[in-house]
């Protein structure tokens, strides 16, 4: 029995999203996951290659969705990276910058007060062997993609990306959830509308797609860099405290 | 070429507003002249002639048209209130991109295509939740965050969910596969999901909730007017593409009834609670849109007709409930931070355009929800007595919660009877402080809402030729035909 590198990588991928904290492993976890995916859907041949390169016919939609993949890790990381700096400053009065004050002071503690905890990672442990549990049944049960692999796939990133919306404690956490449910949209679609019985890819939606994907980066490190810069923390129970 | 004119042209502005954002008065009349061009060039697109652009068609039927006129009059009214009401630095550059996308969305045959612009109308949605007017010196709340962080992840839920329905339809072959649920089914339920949470059916209305209580009032108005409307005609193409999602799944769109029916008595449950102005006016547009997907849900005629007409409605309606509300809650020279019951005194025209609009949104005669309504209420009596006992009890409801908040804040005596005091010893009438004088409504800003207030009662008082096109546009949708 040969081992599905690919479909591993991928599983890998979209379990260590769910399961750790830190950003610098999540976001590079996404990047390989987007790879992953590309190439995975190369195997499968749902894409052809029509673009030669090095004497390998190499497929245009591998290329965008590797790029798409790097600008997505690109606009979390870049974002990530900079969370320190502070933007718009100028403005604000004398009660906002005590606010700011107090926010910073406020988080300070909490990072202080907060050890690692090896209780924080055991619902979304079990939360992801449910998951893994429920996308190797569902395949044989509910078969909607043309093989059981993109199937195991899709339903294995939409349950991923749910379930790291469902038990995530910031909110680059729950973009990353929501990333992952657009890339199982996004293999699906590849999968199923590439079959001979379905009305073909069409390149205006594969390249919207990207654009969503671009898009969600965006507006996920907008959000998450304003709540930073509100609150100096991107936990979730300070949003609503 | 005029069809990529009406989608491109309107992002270039946006583009060039965006650059010249911090001069509010030249954007805003950029913005109307856009509009305007806009109009002009929906007026000459040819009706109901397919062409194609890249492997995709692009068409606009008759009441894509009416809607897209009635979509860019919202965007006039929006950018007019700006002058006035607060709004963020990014709005008006925001509103054009989405008015772009709605165009797409509305030429634009392929359901793919659709999805995901009406997720990317999200997307930018979010970042005029978030945004401050320009050189604000206050920092953008927490609640204000959260509010657009729970848009975000539920509008993205519902495109996934909207695009794996889509995807099925592709493979989707009528008859069932032994053993496993009807995909027709699958489909209808994934759909009905997705719009109840675009369209903010209880109980996945929080994010309706929180806009309303958060964003600024032009904001939720340009949001639930432009983008709830497309996604109900999304749902209509949706249906009129593939009639036999319904034909197979008569369950389904019976369940589908009974969740529209909830939402319209829980919405209106909600709304005799003591509330805020602006909360009791998110439950009175809960109400109306689970009204409206009622109408829809009923697939038929009568009730087609009148979710069509409500969504016109809604759009009118809403847009004078923000611009009102925007108004009420101006500074009003009084002392701050004081829950006022005075507001039809203190400023008549914005407090009346508040009643009108909830009362349209009740469809109470002569206004405009009353045509959309008795069609809604005649569909559901073909479906029995109790389906139309439950909405008319749904709207009583919602009535009597528009009636607390009116006596709660609008109809309560004066608070400013100004009692003269005798001069005190040696005082003169130099001595004593200048008298306070309180500004009256801004006069442009009450013009727009008496003429969105007059546009809604004459579409009450003579609904014919709006109920014209509504019927020619049914009688071309192949579904209706088919069950």
């Amino acid at each position: 029995m040969s081992i599905n590198w690919l479909l591993l990588g991928i599983g890998i991928t979209a379990a260590v999203i769910l399961l750790f904290r830190d950003w610098r492993i999540t976001v590079a976890a996404l990047l390989l996951n987007y790879v992953a995916q590309a190439f995975f859907l190369v195997e499968q041949q749902f894409i052809s290659g029509d673009l030669p390169i090095f004497g390998f016919a190499v497929s245009t939609l591998l290329i965008v969705k590797v790029i798409t993949g790097i600008s997505v890790a690109l606009i979390l990381g870049i974002t990530a990276l900079t969370f320190s700096r502070e933007y718009g400053l100028e403005n604000l009065d004398e009660f906002g910058m005590a606010e700011l004050r107090r926010a910073a002071r406020a988080a300070q503690r909490q990072r202080a007060n907060q050890p690692f905890q090896f209780s924080e990672y055991v619902l979304p442990f079990w939360a992801g062997v449910l998951a893994l549990l429920a996308s190797l049944i569902l395949p044989r049960v509910y078969a909607i993609a043309p093989t059981v692999a993109s199937d195991f796939v899709w339903y294995w990133l939409v349950l991923t990306g749910i379930l790291t919306i469902a038990t995530a404690v910031d909110v680059l956490k729950i973009g990353l959830g929501l990333l992952l449910c657009v890339s199982a949209v996004d293999v699906l679609y590849m999968a199923v509308v590439s079959t001979p019985d379905a009305s073909g890819l069409n390149v205006i939606p594969l390249a919207l797609l990207s654009l969503f994907h671009l898009l969600l980066a965006l507006a996920v490190a907008y959000l998450s860099g304003l709540l930073y810069g509100r609150l100096k923390t991107l936990d979730l129970s300070e949003l609503y405290r | 070429m005029l069809y990529l004119l009406l989608i491109f042209f309107p992002i270039t502005m946006a583009i060039s507003t965006f650059i010249l954002r911090r001069r509010s008065e030249l954007v805003i009349f950029a913005a109307l002249g856009t509009v305007l061009t806009q109009v002009w060039i929906a007026l000459q697109l040819p009706i109901d002639q397919p062409t194609r652009f890249l492997g995709v068609t692009l068409t606009l039927s008759t009441l894509g048209q009416v809607f897209l006129l009635i979509f860019l009059g919202i965007g006039v009214f929006a950018f007019v209130a700006a002058r006035h009401l607060p709004h963020g630095e990014n709005f008006v550059p925001i509103t054009l991109l989405t008015l772009a996308q709605i165009s797409g969305v509305l030429l634009l045959q392929d359901p793919f295509i659709t999805t995901l612009l009406l997720a990317s109308t999200s997307l930018t949605t979010v970042l005029t939740i978030v945004d401050l007017p320009v050189g604000a010196s206050a920092l953008v709340s927490t609640r204000v965050i959260a509010a657009a962080l729970k848009y975000l992840v539920l509008m993205v839920v519902a495109t996934v969910l909207m695009y794996i329905a889509f995807v099925l339809t592709d493979v989707f072959q009528p008859g069932e596969l032994p053993g496993r649920i009807s995909l027709a089914r699958f489909i209808l339920a994934l759909l009905a999901t997705s719009f109840a949470l675009r369209l903010a059916l209880i109980p996945f209305h929080t994010w309706l909730t929180d806009l309303v209580d958060y964003a600024e009032t032009l904001v939720s108005a340009v949001t639930i007017t432009l983008l709830n409307t497309t996604s109900l005609l999304v749902l209509i193409l949706v249906f009129q593409s593939y009639p036999m999602l319904l034909v197979e799944s008569a369950e389904v769109l019976f369940v589908i009834r009974l969740g529209a029916l909830v939402s319209v008595i829980v919405a209106g449950l909600l709304a005799l609670a003591p509330a805020s102005l602006r909360r009791t006016s998110a439950y009175l547009i809960l109400y109306h849109c689970g009204i409206v997907f009622y109408g829809l849900a009923a697939v038929s005629e009568l009730g087609l007709a009148g979710a069509i007409f409500g969504a016109f409605n809604q759009t009118l309606a809403v847009m004078l409930l923000f611009v009102s509300l925007g108004l009420l809650e101006r500074p009003d020279g009084r002392t701050p931070g004081v829950v006022r019951r005075d507001l039809l005194r203190r400023w008549p025209v914005a407090a009346t355009g508040l009643i009108v609009s909830g009362l349209s949104l009740l469809g109470l005669p002569p206004l405009g929800g009353a045509m959309s309504h008795l069609l809604i209420y005649q569909a559901a009596a073909e479906k029995g007595w109790l389906e139309l006992s439950i909405l008319l009890l749904g709207t009583l409801l919602a009535g009597l919660g528009l009636a607390r908040i009116a006596a709660e804040r609008l109809l309560g005596p004066g608070e400013d009877t100004l009692v003269v005091e005798p001069l005190m010893l040696g005082e003169t009438e130099l001595d004593r402080p200048p008298q306070r004088r309180l500004e009256p409504e801004p006069p442009s800003a009450a013009v727009l809402t008496l003429l969105l207030m007059l546009i809604t009662l004459g579409v009450g008082l003579y609904p014919q030729p709006l109920l014209a096109v509504i019927d020619e546009a049914i009688r071309g949708l192949a579904f209706i035909q088919a069950l």
